[in-house]
């Protein structure tokens, strides 16, 4: 077999036919489409402030680590790390409940993962 | 002259007369559930394929300008949907054991024997990874030149040329262990 008779072969058409009730079918599916009203659009007028606001905290977030890291650039003992100047962050941790945040984001990530990766096996 | 009348049903059916995309879809029914079918190769999925391009053309009818004919921009927005659809759940393989064992070369029936072999090849181009089943989707089954399927597919000519080649490559070391025997009339 060569390129010419995959040539000949391929380009000879066996035409199928759509079954009868075909077009009658999407008329019923467009008409159904037609009648669904439009969706919701998203109120960007009223969710901009908000935008806004977290873009600009967001962006003051480099400013803060900056300006902590001079502020203890300026203190004696600076880069040492003591269980003194650790456990005051510990603690307020701890009582922040972060141990159980952690916990929940973990939770909450691997069943993620898990329900993407079964529903991708069964489609 | 279809083109007249794709242009007057769409004017139609935007300004309100949803009864017009039925001359659109009677129109267009057989090639789009037949450039589906080359896709999938299922019947029945070719039929929810087409369905689903002509939901899509109709949402997006008030997006085609009329500078392209209304085919053009029809199975342009079909075979993007199809190759999109065929990426999310691929078809099912075919096998080369599933291809109809050839016949005696000397077969008292050589046409028979001649369909079923092109048949097997026709099957054949389904179970192509899919970059090279696209392409020989439109330019074989479609009727595109390269240009077209370049344009189509979104890739540089010659890229489709070292597709349809490659394709064809493949195809013939495929098909080489099933059709061993050639006709003794075409054998080269």
């Amino acid at each position: 077999m060569n390129d010419d008779d995959i040539d000949r072969i391929l380009s000879a058409q066996d035409e199928i036919l759509p079954s009868s009730g075909f077009a009658a079918s999407v008329m019923e599916a467009v008409r159904r489409d037609a009648a669904t009203p439009p969706p919701i659009p998203f109120p960007w007028a009223r969710a901009w402030p908000v935008v806004a606001a977290g873009a600009l905290a967001l962006a003051g977030i480099p400013w803060v680590v900056i300006e902590a890291i001079r502020q203890s650039a300026r203190s004696p003992g600076f880069g040492a790390i003591s269980p003194d100047r650790v456990e005051p962050y510990l603690r307020a941790a701890t009582d922040a409940g972060a141990h159980w945040l952690a916990l929940a984001a973990a939770l909450t990530l691997i069943s993620v993962l898990a329900s993407r990766r079964l529903a991708g096996r069964s489609v | 002259m279809a083109g007249d009348q794709d242009r007057d049903d769409v004017r139609s059916v935007l300004a309100g007369d949803l009864g017009a995309f039925e001359g659109i879809v009677r129109r267009w029914q057989v090639p789009l559930v037949n450039l589906a079918y080359r896709f999938c190769g299922d019947r029945g999925r070719a039929e929810d394929m087409a369905q689903e391009a002509f939901l899509r053309a109709y949402r997006a009818l008030g997006r085609w300008r009329g500078d392209a004919a209304f085919s053009t921009w029809l199975f342009a927005l079909a075979g993007n949907l199809y190759r999109s659809e065929l990426r999310r759940i691929p078809p099912r393989a075919i096998a080369l054991d599933d291809l109809p064992e050839p016949t005696e070369p000397r077969s008292a029936d050589p046409p028979l024997e001649r369909d079923d072999r092109d048949r097997a090849v026709r099957r054949s181009v389904q179970a192509l990874p899919a970059k090279y089943r696209e392409a020989m989707i439109l330019f074989y089954f479609h009727g595109m030149d390269v240009a077209a399927a370049a344009r189509s597919l979104e890739v540089p000519e010659g890229t489709v040329k070292a597709r349809l080649s490659r394709g064809r490559d493949i195809l013939r070391r495929r098909l080489l262990p099933v059709f061993a025997a050639p006709e003794p009339k075409e054998a080269r």
